[in-house]
């Protein structure tokens, strides 16, 4: 099978050879710093080198970015941009920028998708995530309060923005899926309520995610933290998909299966047993491989490799999940015909 | 008793201008300071506490729940301190060193004022020097420490350690939260407990100090 079938093959729930070998999200700089230093070559730096050098499947992913290089920075982690609506109206012009494809860049991987030999997906932020980013962390939690009105021209303005994205996109192919940047969940659940979801952000889902659909891109959602609650509303509004599935938060890979028979999950394998030894990595992947054979799950780590993780525990959870990826396969053929 | 209850009301729905009228009415019709934070702002928080753990409220409802507290306490406070009310207990909070997150640990502080302790709010990169000095300072009973990272919630044990070595571990208390924190690590640092949300910690907090009505 092909990158790009292998990918196919599992989404659409169908037996495949071997489940993907990847790490979905960018590593950390320090991971990356601390392999340098253990044996990694220094001039290997680009996120696809690196996957090149590990000889991972080759999943390649732009984040479109909805500001313009001028627009005003926070001034501190979590500060936001804007205290109101005229702030609002003064930083229009640094938002919503639509010359963001890179010809160059698409026109290549468009050509390395059709060959098979990559899976390509794409980031825009979601209608939770965008809003915070302009309030700020704290603020925007009152803002359901305080400022609603704006609040949906935000994530008005938004959906028309991220429409123009996959009209643009897919000039060049259709992405094989994409993610909504969330992270609405903590370790105790989301962060606001289903009505506050109802009113504030399934509108905009609904509007975007029937274009995805039509398009065959699959809508995945990126919330870190326990989402075992959120899931349901997500799938109601059309969402297929969601990563990376937190263990520590609490997520239950076995339950969530059994509660979304149909959805699509990225992640969940434990990244904090990646540095406890071959006996612990084997473990966790016992506990997912049964899981992923059934299709419609793919294995990876639980958000990124931390920097605790030494490169030769990295070499023995990648030589681990390349045989469980196998026996995964194996299994997928008797269960999913 | 009727306008107590409906003081208690408008905490929960969060509504700060009404709690602010309110509790100035009462005050100045000559119910006592006390009886308005029992009865009305206390109580108002114990029910954001419980809904909040039985996810009927989520964080936006307690965070303006706990602007109109806020709006209360500050006609409360001067009444309180010239009827020589005190506090249930002083803690100085932080999140530790390293780690720039604070809303867990914002809800936490919202939450212990609400229930008539005095929080010494340290904000956040808070080093064991700092927890030790505000303790030492404003003679606080209790530490609360928060982090949100796997690489910074070590930092934790430090601050115990630090408390060991100047020999007050026994006199301050030390409770812990934070997303990868468990009372695992509670137990491992030496902490005297760790609490899953905000409204637990304000449980956990009378349970170490032994204060609860």
């Amino acid at each position: 099978m092909t990158t790009r079938e292998r990918f196919q093959a599992i989404m659409n729930f169908q037996p495949f050879d071997r489940f993907p070998v990847l790490e979905w999200a960018e590593w950390w700089d320090e991971t990356i710093d601390r392999w340098h230093n253990e044996g990694l070559p220094k001039n290997i730096t680009d996120r696809y080198d690196i996957c090149q050098y590990f000889n991972l499947d080759m999943y390649k992913q732009d984040w479109f970015p909805e500001s313009a290089p001028g627009c005003p920075e926070e001034p501190y982690h979590g500060a936001g941009i804007l205290k109101s609506e005229k702030e609002y109206e003064k930083i229009l012009k640094h938002l919503y920028p639509v010359d963001v494809v890179d010809k160059k860049q698409w026109d290549l991987w468009a050509k390395e998708q059709a060959q098979g030999d990559i899976v390509i997906w794409f980031t825009v932020v979601g209608f939770f995530w965008f809003p915070r980013t302009l309030f700020g962390i704290e603020q925007h939690l009152y803002a359901f309060y305080d400022f609603p009105k704006l609040m949906h021209r935000m994530n008005s303005d938004l959906t028309e923005w991220i429409l123009k994205i996959i009209e643009n996109v897919t000039q060049y192919c259709n992405p094989d899926f994409m993610t909504f940047a969330e992270d609405m969940s903590y370790n105790h659940g989301p962060m606001l309520s289903k009505d506050m979801f109802d009113e504030f952000i399934k509108p905009y889902y609904d509007q975007v995610i029937p274009v995805l659909k039509k398009n065959n891109i699959i809508p995945i959602l990126d919330s870190d933290g326990d989402i075992s609650e959120p899931a349901y509303w997500f799938e109601d509004v059309g969402i297929e998909g969601i990563l990376p599935l937190e263990r520590q938060a609490g997520v239950d890979m076995a339950k969530l299966r059994q509660d979304h028979p149909k959805m699509k999950f990225i992640g969940h394998y434990d990244k904090m047993v990646m540095n406890k030894g071959e006996k612990a990595i084997r473990s966790e992947f016992e506990r997912l491989a049964p899981i992923a054979s059934k299709g419609g799950y793919i294995v990876g780590c639980d958000h990124q490799t931390p920097p605790g993780v030494s490169l030769e525990d990295y070499k023995t959870f990648l030589s681990c999940f390349r045989e469980y990826a196998v026996k995964a396969g194996q299994l997928s053929q008797k269960e999913l015909i | 008793m009727g306008k107590l209850n409906k003081l208690a009301d408008f905490i929960i729905s969060g509504n700060a201008n009404e709690t602010e009228k309110l509790t100035k009415e009462l005050l100045d019709s000559g119910t006592a300071a006390e009886e308005v934070l029992n009865g009305g702002l206390i109580s108002g928080m114990e029910e954001v506490g419980r809904r909040f753990k039985a996810n009927e409220f989520y964080v936006p409802e307690v965070l303006i729940a706990a602007r109109a507290m806020k709006s209360g306490m500050t006609l409360l406070k001067p009444k309180l301190a010239e009827s020589g009310v005190e506090p249930v207990a002083k803690i100085v909070v932080g999140t530790v060193k390293g780690d720039l997150h604070d809303i867990g640990k914002n809800l936490v502080a919202m939450m212990l004022e609400g229930s008539g302790f005095e929080v010494i709010d340290l904000g956040v990169d808070v080093s064991a020097e700092k927890f030790i000095q505000a303790v030492k300072d404003k003679g606080a009973q209790a530490i609360g420490m928060s982090a949100l990272l796997t690489t910074t919630m070590t930092n934790m044990h430090e601050i115990i350690n630090e408390l060991n070595k100047q020999g007050m571990k026994d006199s301050v208390k030390v409770i812990i939260g934070g997303a990868p924190v468990t009372q695992n690590y509670a137990d491992e640092i030496g902490a005297n407990g760790y609490a899953a949300d905000a409204a637990s910690a304000v449980e956990l907090l009378h349970d170490v100090l032994g204060s609860k009505k």
